[in-house]
C-alpha cells in the first residue's frame, strides 16, 4: 500500500472512531435512539475499513514493500480501532436496550453542558443550496455542524465552503437554547436564521 | 468520562500520526485517570443499589463504565506501538509532509500569559494553534474555551502549524510578551 493510502485509511479511522465515541455517549445523554443506531452503522463501516487496512498490510509484506514488524504494527493499530468501535457500540447498546440509567450516576458519568442533535434538511429549508459560511449558523444559533451524512457518505469537519443539500443529515452540537431554532430552520419550518 | 474518552482517542491517533512520544505519555496518564474513575463509579453503583430496580438502572451504568475502560485501554495499546522497535515511524511519509504538529507546552511562571485568558492572548488568530486540552495538576480542561485563564504550570496540548507552535512556545516560556 502506498503511504498515501495508509494515511487516508488511518485518518478515516481516527475520524470515525472519534465520531462514534461522541455519538455513543450523546445517544445515552440525550436519550436518542437515532444516534445509537448511527453508531451501529458506523461500527460496521469501521469493520470494513479495518479489514481493508489489514489486507493491504499483509499484501505489502508479501510484495516485500513492508517489514513484518511494520505490518504487524499496522494490524495492531487496526485491532485497537476495532476495540474502540466495539466499545462505542456497547455504549449505544445501553440506549437501545431501554434500560433507564440511574439519574444521579448518569450525571456524574456523563457530564456535559452541550446538546447534540441530528436533523434532516427538509425540501423547504432555507439551508438548501447554501454553504455553511453563507448561513452563519454557528454565530446565529450557536449550533456547530460537526458532520454531515449524505446518502451513504460522511462529511467530517465540514468547512464554511461545504454546501448543504436537501436530504442531508446534519449532526450538530451546541447550547440547549440554540437547538430548537436550529431544528426548525433545518426542517424548513423557520425561515429566519 | 465522555470527555476523557474523546480526548484519549484523539490523542492516541494523533500520537501515531505525528510519531510523538510526549503525547503518548499523556495517553497513558489519561488511561490511569480513567481506571481510577471507573473504580469510583463501580463503588458508587454498588452503594446506590438498594433493590432490584436500582440494580437494573446500575447495570447500564456499569456497561458504559466497562466500555469506557475498553476505549482507554485500546488507546493505550495503540500508543504502545510507538515503542516498537521499528527502523522508522509507522507512517514516515505522512509525518514529513504534514505541516501541522502536536506538542505539549508548559506555562512558565515568568510568562506574560499567566493570568490571561486564551482569547485575550489571541492564540488562535495569531498562531493558528488549537488547544486540545489543558492539564492543571491532576485536573483536565478539555477543549478549553476562550474565557479560560492560563496559570503557571499549566500544560497545554496543542496542535497547529510548526511556526505557530514555536511562536506560542516563546510566549509561554516568557521569551516574548505578546503574540503578534
Amino acid at each position: 500500500m502506498s503511504e498515501k493510502e495508509a494515511e487516508a485509511l488511518l485518518l478515516e479511522l481516527k475520524e470515525k472512531a472519534e465520531l462514534m465515541v461522541d455519538l455513543a455517549y450523546s445517544s445515552v445523554i440525550y436519550d436518542n435512539k437515532d444516534l445509537a443506531r448511527e453508531v451501529y452503522e458506523l461500527e460496521n463501516f469501521i469493520d470494513v475499513l479495518n479489514e481493508e487496512l489489514q489486507k493491504l498490510a499483509i499484501k505489502d509484506v508479501k510484495g516485500g514493500e513492508l517489514e513484518v514488524n511494520e505490518a504487524l504494527a499496522i494490524i495492531q493499530l487496526g485491532a485497537c480501532s476495532e476495540a474502540i468501535a466495539d466499545a462505542a457500540r456497547d455504549i449505544a447498546d445501553v440506549e437501545l436496550r431501554d434500560v433507564e440509567l440511574h439519574p444521579v450516576i448518569k450525571e456524574s458519568v456523563l457530564e456535559s453542558e452541550e446538546v447534540f442533535v441530528r436533523v434532516k434538511v427538509g425540501e423547504n429549508s432555507v439551508l438548501k443550496g447554501k454553504t455553511l459560511g453563507d448561513i452563519k449558523l454557528a454565530s446565529q444559533t450557536g449550533m456547530w455542524v460537526i458532520a454531515i451524512k449524505r446518502g451513504n457518505k460522511w462529511i467530517y469537519d465540514p468547512t464554511k465552503n461545504t454546501k448543504i443539500e436537501e436530504g442531508d443529515i446534519l449532526f450538530a452540537k451546541g447550547p440547549r437554547e440554540g437547538m430548537e431554532h436550529f431544528v426548525a430552520i433545518a426542517e424548513g419550518e423557520e425561515k429566519e436564521i | 468520562m465522555k470527555n476523557i474518552s474523546e480526548l484519549i482517542v484523539d490523542l492516541a491517533y494523533s500520537a501515531i500520526l505525528f510519531n510523538n512520544k510526549e503525547i503518548a505519555e499523556e495517553v497513558r496518564y489519561l488511561e490511569v485517570r480513567m481506571d481510577k474513575l471507573n473504580y469510583e463509579i463501580r463503588i458508587m453503583a454498588m452503594l446506590a443499589a438498594r433493590n432490584a430496580e436500582d440494580a437494573e438502572k446500575m447495570a447500564g451504568v456499569l456497561q458504559i463504565a466497562q466500555a469506557a475502560d475498553t476505549i482507554s485501554n485500546a488507546a493505550a495499546d495503540m500508543v504502545k506501538l510507538l515503542a516498537y522497535k521499528l527502523d522508522h515511524p509507522i507512517l514516515p511519509h505522512l509525518i514529513k509532509e504534514s505541516d501541522e504538529t502536536i506538542r505539549k507546552i508548559s506555562v512558565d511562571e515568568n510568562s506574560a500569559a499567566c493570568g490571561k485568558t486564551i482569547s485575550e492572548l489571541k492564540i488562535s488568530s495569531e498562531t493558528g494553534v488549537r488547544i486540545l486540552a489543558i492539564r492543571r495538576k491532576d485536573r483536565w480542561i478539555y477543549g478549553p474555551k476562550g474565557n479560560v485563564r492560563l496559570r503557571k504550570g499549566d500544560i497545554l496540548i496543542c496542535i497547529g502549524p510548526e511556526e505557530g507552535i514555536k511562536h506560542l512556545n516563546k510566549l509561554l516560556k516568557g521569551e516574548i510578551e505578546v503574540l503578534e
